[in-house]
């Protein structure tokens, strides 16, 4: 990915982070990341058509709860918030994968998107992916996160 | 005047947003039903009174789109507005829906404002 798409993700990201969310994501190199502390989760989906890829946000798990009070406009603490914590992590990965492929690609091709996965991520994996030069590196909201997009150039 | 809805989505949290969003835009809400896909959107809207459908499109079970012809092809539901709520934005794909009945497309994110403008637009084509 050349500086260029990189800085469109970015922005794209952030972007969408901040309309569905109100929450701000500042890029950052590896080693201006706080540290990840507590359990570590990984959302991921796929998507097809003019491009086939595969776009992967790894937060760390008390992230996804502020994220879904913040969409719901509840309290952090709130118990729907931590019941609902996935689901809004899913529904950001959703949005903001569907931002970036028209950012990248124009709003003439069309995509099919997958209905993303949310998995526990290990602290090595978590360590592999802050180290990938292909991924972005975020401070948000004082934690770290990681945005990884794969694309195949090319019709599917 | 309040408007019967039905908000199609496999995500809880967005149909709780939808929810939110229409009632910080001012849209009086009579009934609220909703449902996790397609398949239980057509099963929510038979025997009820639904004066406008929002729904998802990739949804697991039954997609949007398919609930859309499905509706097109009953003589009962092929009137009842469906305004397209996704996170796509190709033109390409917005012509498709509207080709195969939507009344509208809103792309996430959205903001009160836009819900409103959209549904009022909608329900008047409807006269309502």
């Amino acid at each position: 990915m050349n500086e260029d798409t990189r800085d469109k993700v970015g922005r794209s990201f952030s972007e969408v982070l901040e309309k569905l969310a109100f929450m701000f994501a500042e890029p950052a190199e590896a080693d201006e990341l706080p540290a990840a502390e507590g359990k570590l989760v990984l959302v991921a989906m796929g998507f097809s058509g003019h491009w086939r890829g595969r776009l992967e946000l790894a937060v760390p798990e008390e992230m996804s709860a502020e994220l879904a009070a913040n969409v719901l406009g509840l309290d952090a603490g709130d118990e729907a918030a931590l019941e609902r914590s996935a689901d809004a992590l899913k529904e950001l990965l959703n949005v903001a994968c569907g931002s970036i492929l028209t950012t990248l690609a124009g709003d003439q091709p069309v995509f099919d998107l997958s209905v993303p996965k949310v998995a526990a991520l290990p602290p090595e994996a978590w360590a592999a992916m802050r180290d990938d030069p292909e991924t972005l590196r975020f401070v948000l909201e004082d934690r770290p996160a990681l945005l990884r997009l794969h694309v195949q150039e090319g019709p599917a | 005047m309040a408007y019967n809805v039905l908000v199609v989505d496999d995500s809880a949290t967005v149909r709780a947003v939808i929810r939110k969003t229409l009632s910080l835009a001012g849209v009086e809400v009579g009934e609220f039903h909703q449902a996790a896909n397609g398949q239980e959107g057509l099963e929510a809207l038979k025997g009820r009174w639904i004066d406008l459908v929002f729904a998802d499109i990739n949804m697991p079970v039954m997609t949007g789109i398919e609930m859309v012809e499905r509706m097109a092809a009953d003589g009962m539901l092929k009137s009842v507005p469906v305004i397209i709520v996704s996170t796509e934005g190709s033109a390409t794909r917005i012509e498709q829906l509207k080709a195969k009945g939507v009344s509208a497309y809103i792309r996430k994110p959205f903001t009160p404002e836009l819900l409103r403008s959209v549904v009022d637009e909608v329900m008047a084509g409807k006269g309502a």
